[in-house]
């Protein structure tokens, strides 16, 4: 692990001089929206290649509108386009990049190397191995689109709102695209995918902020399977996971490849996002454990913000950031994308005001815990039970800013 | 699969060719491994090395496991495209436990060797509704012959000649 001193010399400090008391704990989503039934037709039919990726775009357009029309109504400040055109949050980019294969975890299985342990995940989980999707790089990857300039330009000429873009992290495309006995031909070794997914992404970030991007968020869940994840297993995240090294170099190579990405980027506000699964309402199936063994190396990345879950238990207790007081700021996990319950704002307050022990108050952003609707033929809600929830949100974030421009103190 | 179907239906001469009989001949490859030949294909078995064996295929009662799986999907997807269903994916999860491994060990003869029961998990992406493919599913192992083989207790007649 590393140390903490050594971690806070490499703080990247980009907070806000001064937030007005009405624009404190702006609400936002991790990304996704559930998709609507027609959109999921089209989407397989794109996917059998049997309509054009154009043709599915025009498709799509329709539920982007919806996804931002639900955003809006609920009073979310920076809202993004429900990733309605993606299959998943990393999947995607193989409409986006030349030389990668999307490959069914049934495809894979013929080069895993441990079979037996990827058949218990599978049955742990409770999923067929046709439903899991990855991309693979069989050939050198080259961008052959830009990965979500388009869909944030579709996003900002139907909104006012800021807007947020989640795109893949280095390290989780990179882990998941590199497969040994598929890869190796173009790769001989990941360090040298890499470099290649740095520069793709690093090209994605400029071109989102120059075309007035307010957020864009680098998604790396896969962090907390390195963390918590057995040993030798394959994920539903990552097929390639079975072939890391021990969780201490990977955390190391996750932070140099994220560094790598961002470095001297500035003008855009920049998140990592990191939670424990989101593709199944079961809690006792989604990896479990705090942040603590994560900070040290989320400390050293250069970037402004942590995106965490922090609505159920098994993310642990926000008292872990009490080393790392102020040092980033938090999309706190307030609300479960997973469950049927409505949280009130009163709770969700409550637990706001928990997280400004920890963080300023300008630092703290509200969210859900993830997307509501992460791989699109399983999503983990309905909309309106996602809308309600967002509802809950703005009702809890218009509460505390009234608080706080009262008297400055937070709610009881 | 059409066609097959209006054969099977008006051509008796079809359905005793396809009734079979079919064959398998199992061969000892040495220590717990074997290979069967049928027509001309061949599969290998083997047994996990805690029992004294190399690992190197899977075990027999595994391959049943498969069997049943595979009849049954046979038989889903057969039905399915009958009836003009678009099945984009399917799955089928099976699992079995022993009676008592003890019985097979010979050290009783209390209980089964086998599996008690088969549970058999379908996941499947279809165009249809969910009623639709229940029914498909629940014929699918109705009529399957792996399966209703092993659930009828086929009566098995051993015979022996030493060389």
């Amino acid at each position: 692990m590393l140390r903490h001193d050594s971690a806070r010399l490499n703080i990247r400090s980009r907070r806000e001089p001064f937030v007005a008391k009405s624009q404190l704990f702006p609400v936002t989503v991790v990304g996704s929206w559930p998709r609507p039934q027609w959109l999921i037709q089209a989407l397989r039919k794109r996917q059998a290649d049997e309509i054009s990726f154009d043709e599915f775009n025009t498709t799509a357009d329709d539920a982007v509108l919806a996804a931002i029309k639900y955003q809006e109504d609920a009073n979310v400040d920076i809202i993004t386009d429900g990733e309605q055109r993606r299959d998943n949050f990393y999947s995607f980019v193989v409409e986006k990049l030349e030389g990668v294969k999307l490959m069914t975890l049934t495809d894979l299985m013929d080069y895993m190397k441990d079979r037996a342990s990827f058949e218990e995940t599978l049955r742990a989980l409770d999923v067929p191995a046709f439903a899991m999707r990855s991309p693979v790089a069989v050939d050198r990857v080259r961008r052959k689109r830009h990965l979500a300039l388009d869909e944030f330009k579709f996003l900002k000429s139907h909104t006012t709102r800021k807007t947020k873009v989640p795109i893949p992290g280095p390290y989780m495309l990179t882990r998941s695209m590199w497969f040994p006995g598929l890869s190796d031909k173009a790769y001989p070794v990941i360090e040298d995918l890499g470099r290649d997914v740095c520069s793709i992404i690093r090209e994605e970030i400029v071109a989102l902020k120059e075309a007035g991007c307010d957020f864009v968020q680098l998604d790396e869940p896969v962090l907390s399977q390195v963390v918590y994840g057995s040993e030798g297993e394959e994920t539903f995240m990552c097929a390639a996971l079975a072939s890391r090294r021990d969780p201490t170099e990977e955390l190391r190579y996750a932070v140099e490849l994220m560094n790598l990405t961002v470095k001297g980027i500035s003008g855009v506000k920049l998140g990592i996002h990191v939670c424990r699964g989101n593709w199944s309402r079961r809690e006792d199936v989604l990896l479990k454990g705090n942040y603590g063994p994560l900070l040290p190396y989320l400390m050293e990345m250069k970037i402004d913000q942590l995106v965490l879950e922090f609505a159920t238990p098994r993310a642990g207790e926000l008292e872990v950031f009490k080393e790392y007081r102020e040092e980033k700021e938090i999309g706190l996990g307030i609300v479960n994308p997973r469950s049927t319950t409505i949280e009130q704002p009163k709770s969700i307050e409550r637990r706001v005001k928990e997280a400004t022990r920890y963080f300023d108050p300008s630092q703290v952003y509200l969210n859900p815990d993830c997307g509501f609707g992460t791989f699109a033929e399983r999503p983990v809600n309905d909309a309106e039970t996602a809308y309600a929830k967002l509802r809950s949100m703005g009702t809890a974030a218009s509460n505390l800013r009234k608080a706080w421009e009262d008297g400055g103190e937070p709610p009881s | 699969m059409e066609d097959f179907v209006k054969e099977i239906k008006t051509k008796p001469d079809v359905v005793k060719n396809t009734n079979g009989p079919w064959r398998s001949r199992v061969t000892w490859q040495g220590g717990l491994r074997a290979k069967a030949y049928m027509r001309n294909h061949a599969v290998t078995f083997d047994e996990p090395e805690g029992l004294g064996a190399t690992d190197t295929s899977a075990s027999a009662h595994e391959h049943l496991l498969s069997a049943v799986g595979a009849c049954m999907m046979t038989g889903f997807v057969y039905q399915g495209t009958l009836k003009g269903i678009k099945i984009h994916n399917c799955e089928i999860a099976l699992e079995g436990t022993f009676g008592d491994i003890r019985n097979w060990a010979g050290l009783t003869d209390e209980g089964t060797p086998g599996y008690p029961e088969i549970k058999a998990k379908l996941y499947v992406k279809a165009d249809s509704d969910r009623k639709t493919i229940e029914r498909l599913w629940a014929n699918a192992w109705k009529h399957s012959v792996v399966t209703q083989t092993v659930a009828r207790g086929a009566k098995i007649i051993p015979s022996l000649e030493v060389l």
